[in-house]
């Protein structure tokens, strides 16, 4: 049980750093990393709840694994595409 | 005629300047000659229209149209003795100011906007005239304001910009309140058809703080329009609009569509016996009587013509909504037939205004001066108008202003005959001196910017014949009070219908 | 099933072919676009004859599959969506040569109208994410398509879309955590009043309120609504924000435990407040044409976001039919005005306000065409606007909210100032032209389309309030 509360405080720990990187900026770079160290946090958390004693000979929640999988190429995607407006951002400024 | 179509008679009034005017945006600035066709075609087409209807209400026939609009509120259209009497007013007063519009304007740009708003403006006037319900009467109300405001801006210098931004601020506050009191109102009691009697009195027994809430908002809302005071602010800004644009705004259109809006607040839906109940006619009654001491003392001190003519509307329409706050039968037909009577009155003036202005340039009082002799034709209306307005008979204002006194009498409100007088005598103060100068003033300078018009007439004859015409009226009006006819009489049946109930 | 599937699979295997044949992109698209709306039409028309329907896609169990649903109001919505989109898929083809519109407009608009139209028919919390990051994306990437200004405010949308979505997830995630399902009628009524599940409402409304640029969310939404081609500004302000106000209406209404309703109107009467008002200021302050149009947008969410504040408060059905009534009006206003504004900025010009002196005069068509949409945002009868706001007074009167009935009156002169400042200038006399002046017609007509229709609106107030099944 000790090591489901260190995930999921890891989790919330995730979360809030990059809430703190996000809330700080300026930069763009920084903010989209912030981003996806939040989105990190929460595939953790979600990764984390769908844990289930092994006694009870439940297999873990495969619903919220595939939930994570999605929302993973969800942020993957979202990542790429923030990265090249970015880019063109920043060779245009040059 | 047949009975189908008879069904349709109060839509087809709207329609007949409606279609027109759509029809009139979208010509190109040289086709003046169908322009002129369409316009005039609207006009006869709405006069013959309106005499049908007047010859079927007379008999005692009602026109009723309805289309679905908001749920328990729909869109009526019907004739009643009190929306002829509107309707009557406005479609004569439009033949007039559209053959005159279209001499003043004649070889000015953008005539095609002018002409197409001109016409959608009367469509709204006559459809408030006719609308059935409050939330009719508030559509048209809101048409009116966005049909007028190109008008007033017509012209698009920074002046007429101004006005028209102040035009909009008063008049859209004004449609908001009323929107508030509306709805408030239709929350109440619903929105059924105007009555005789008003349809508020079973409401009484259950509270009547909202009632006076909602009595308020209505008489705010339309008070801006009726330009009563101090929501009267817009009025005197908005002379810079063309000539023909202030005749109808002043005579018809804007100033009317509040004073007339009050009648049927007054009258129709609260009803003369739920306004005495709730005290609500004593705040109208003071604040009619202030503006029309304020509007005659302010109107003294204008040096330009077309503001004095404006401040001299602010304290004539008042009469009207003093009239209605009376809340006697007698008072009533005042307020009624001065509704007719100011509305000829001030349109006549407006256009002798708008004559010395196109033909001699003359805009301030002082350059008045011996004008009589160049203009006769001009100043014999101009005169006529203002003894009208003073009330000296023959001329039809003193009918109206006759009935109001003896109204203020039979309710037992001399002060009221006071202010009558006392504002009688302001107005002479302000016009005869104007009359003076017309006729016995010495020419001291050329005239400021002479125009040949015309080389049989003083001026345009499309400038000259509605002032004719509407000079007629008033002298018609005044001399034949008495016969079947004339507004007076008219205004008797309407009075009679609307007092029927309490005998 | 079949209209609805088709409704949804149509624009995006379209999309994808567009991908991969852009030589036929654009009749693609136009193809797609022509038929949606027929089929949303249809689809209607079932909805009325056969009630509400639904579907667990692929046949699944309610706890794993993918849940639809269509009531009137998804249908209603499917229209409008369709509708919208057909129109500003002409005006860009009337415009794209002269504007220089990317071929990626085609794809990337069929896209849009793929993950709305999915939006409006899913009822399952987790593919509500998919649909709102994919709403998000396409609408940053449309965005982009006006060119290099464009990217600092498409990026700054991105990262508070993205944001957004996150919070959502989260929020979405902790509910699971608690039920185990993401369902939305498997959920509704389950939901206790505790402290977790206020944090994940909390942040699952924070998510919403976002994307549905509700005031003081909203600030990514005028750099971004301004920047983008007329085109795009048009579907982003008509339908796009509109999405997640969708969501954020169900969420609260079905999901949520009733002792979490008082707070929660607390919290979006406040946002409506800020929203009238300072986006009404905001619109009358700004030198930019398209800003004040965007700026009109945020203050005109505020009417949603107050209409929803009442239903939760005092369900009554004139606030439900107020809430619709504005979305539906204010789509179709804002559709015509980004459209009218857009033109009257590209064959003038000019982006500034100022730049309009006299547009009555060289550019009348567009110009009406605004200055109806703006009647309509005004408020004034018998547009849609004004039915809207009628449903919202009488609500008012009827829960004795005097003080919001002031605030009421004091956005809708806010909102006559920044319309009227327009007409106004429109109206001053106009600078001669130039010879070879020649504005198009046929852009300015598609613009004058929607905003004759929301005048058109209140004639069919009783049909509209049978479908929204709300009555006044």
């Amino acid at each position: 049980m000790l090591s489901f509360y260190l995930y999921l405080g890891t989790a919330v720990l995730l979360v809030g750093i990059g809430g703190l990187g996000l809330w700080r900026g300026p930069e763009l770079l920084r903010r989209i990393l912030a981003l996806n160290v939040i989105g990190a946090g929460i595939f953790m958390l979600m990764v984390t709840l769908a844990y289930r004693p092994v006694m009870q000979g439940e297999p873990a929640d495969s619903v919220l694994h595939a939930l994570v999988l999605t929302g993973l190429v969800v942020a993957v995607s979202a990542t790429a595409f923030a990265l090249a407006l970015l880019g063109r951002l920043l060779t245009r400024a040059d | 005629m047949q009975a189908w179509l008879l069904d349709y008679l109060p839509l087809l009034i709207v329609l007949s300047s409606l279609l027109p005017g759509l029809l009139i945006f979208t010509l190109k600035e040289q086709q003046v000659a169908l322009r002129t066709f369409l316009n005039l075609l609207g006009v006869t087409l709405k006069l013959v229209l309106v005499f049908l209807m007047w010859q079927g209400v007379k008999e005692g026939e009602s026109y009723y149209y309805r289309i679905a609009f908001l749920p328990g509120a729909d869109l009526i259209l019907q004739a009643d003795a009190l929306s002829l009497l509107f309707v009557v007013l406005s479609s004569v007063l439009w033949l007039a100011t559209t053959i005159y519009a279209i001499g003043y304007l004649e070889h000015s740009p953008l005539r095609s906007r002018f002409f197409g708003y001109f016409s959608l403006c009367v469509s709204a006037t006559v459809g408030l005239a006719l609308a059935g319900n409050l939330v009719t009467f508030l559509l048209f109300y809101e048409l009116l304001t966005l049909a007028t405001f190109p008008l007033v801006v017509h012209r698009g210098t920074p002046q007429s910009l101004a006005a028209g931004r102040r035009y909009l601020a008063y008049t859209l506050s004004g449609g908001l309140l009323l929107m508030l009191g509306v709805s408030l109102l239709h929350l109440l009691a619903g929105s059924p058809d105007f009555t005789p009697g008003g349809y508020l009195a079973p409401l009484l027994a259950s509270g009547s703080i909202l009632l006076q809430v909602a009595f308020a908002l209505l008489i705010a809302g339309l008070g801006v329009k009726a330009a009563l005071f101090p929501l009267h602010g817009w009025l005197p800004q908005a002379m810079v609009a063309p000539a023909p644009v202030s005749a109808l705004l002043h005579a018809v259109a804007v100033v009317k569509a509040g004073a007339f809006g009050i009648v049927r607040v007054v009258y129709d839906v609260f009803g003369v016996e739920v306004v005495r109940a709730l005290d609500l006619a004593w705040p109208l009654l003071f604040l009619a009587a202030f503006t029309i001491l304020f509007g005659s003392w302010r109107a003294l001190a204008q040096q330009d013509l077309k503001k004095r003519l404006a401040y001299s509307t602010i304290s004539q329409v008042s009469y009207i909504t003093l009239g209605v706050a009376l809340l006697g039968p007698l008072a009533a037909v005042g307020a009624l037939v001065h509704l007719v009577h100011q509305g000829v009155m001030k349109i006549t003036l407006f256009f002798c205004a708008g004559n010395y202005a196109e033909t001699l340039g003359i805009h301030k009082i002082r350059e008045l001066n011996g004008v009589g002799r160049q203009m006769p034709m001009t100043s014999l209306a101009f005169t006529i108008g203002a003894l009208g307005m003073i009330g000296i008979p023959p001329a039809a204002g003193f009918i109206s202003k006759w009935y109001l006194g003896l109204g203020a009498a039979e309710v037992a409100q001399p002060w009221v005959i006071l202010v009558f007088v006392l504002s009688g005598l302001l107005n002479a103060c302000y016009f005869l001196p104007v009359v003076y100068r017309i006729w016995f003033g010495v020419q001291y300078s050329a005239w400021p910017s002479p125009q040949r018009l015309s080389s049989r007439f003083e001026t345009h004859w499309m400038l000259l014949a509605p002032s004719m015409f509407t000079l007629g009226l008033i002298l018609l009006m005044g001399l034949f009070a008495s016969t079947e006819l004339s507004p007076l009489s008219w205004s008797e049946l309407i009075v009679e219908r609307e007092f029927s109930f309490d005998d | 099933m079949f209209p609805a599937l088709l409704l949804v699979t149509l624009p995006l295997s379209a999309a994808l072919l567009m991908l991969l044949w852009p030589r036929f992109a654009r009749s693609l698209h136009v193809t797609v676009a022509l038929l949606s709306v027929p089929l949303a039409g249809y689809f209607l028309q079932q909805i009325l004859l056969h009630g509400e329907q639904q579907w667990l896609l692929g046949g699944w169990s309610p706890l794993l599959a993918i849940r639809w649903q269509a009531d009137s109001l998804s249908a209603l919505l499917l229209l409008l969506s369709a509708l919208l989109h057909l129109l500003v898929s002409g005006y860009a083809l009337a415009v794209q040569a002269r504007d220089r519109l990317p071929a990626a407009f085609w794809p990337l608009s069929s896209l849009l109208l793929a993950s709305l139209q999915a939006l409006w028919l899913a009822r399952d919390l987790f593919n509500w994410y998919v649909c709102l990051e994919l709403l998000g994306m396409v609408a940053v990437a449309l965005v982009t398509l006006s060119g290099d200004k464009a990217l600092k405010p498409a990026l700054n949308y991105l990262l508070f879309s993205l944001f957004a979505s996150l919070c959502y997830l989260l929020g979405v995630a902790l509910l699971y955590a608690g039920y185990g399902a993401l369902d939305l009628p498997l959920l509704a009524g389950q939901l206790e009043a505790n402290r977790l599940n206020a944090m994940a409402l909390l942040l699952i409304t924070l998510g919403l309120m976002l994307k549905a640029a509700c005031w003081p969310l909203h600030i990514w939404l005028p750099a971004a609504h301004a920047a983008a081609p007329a085109a795009v500004s048009a579907l982003l302000s008509a339908l796009v924000v509109k999405g997640p106000l969708f969501i954020l209406y169900l969420v609260w209404t079905e999901l949520a435990p009733q002792a979490f309703w008082l707070p929660a109107s607390y919290l979006f009467a406040l946002a409506a407040l800020g929203a009238l008002l300072f986006g009404g200021i905001a619109a009358l302050r700004t030198p930019y044409g398209k800003s004040l149009v965007a700026y009109s947008t945020v203050a005109q969410l505020g009417y949603a976001t107050l209409a929803l504040a009442f239903v939760l408060r005092f369900n009554l059905p004139e606030f439900v039919a107020a809430l619709w009534l504005f979305v539906l009006a204010h789509a179709l206003a804002k559709a015509a005005s980004f459209l009218a504004m857009g033109e009257l900025q590209q064959t003038l010009g000019s982006k500034q306000v100022s730049a309009l002196k006299g547009a009555s005069q060289t550019m009348p068509l567009a110009m009406f065409a605004f200055a109806v949409a703006g009647g309509s945002l005004i408020g004034l009868p018998p547009s849609g606007g004004f039915l809207a706001k009628w449903a919202l007074l009488l609500g008012l009167w009827q829960s004795q909210q005097y003080f919001w009935l002031l605030v009421l009156a004091v956005a809708t002169l806010l909102a006559a100032a920044y319309v009227f400042r327009v007409v106004v200038l429109a109206f001053d006399r106009a600078e001669p032209t130039a010879p070879d002046f020649a504005p198009q017609r046929l852009p300015q007509y598609l613009a004058l389309l929607p905003a004759l229709a929301v005048w058109a609106m209140a004639l069919f107030s009783m049909p509209l309030l049978t479908l929204l099944k709300q009555e006044l």
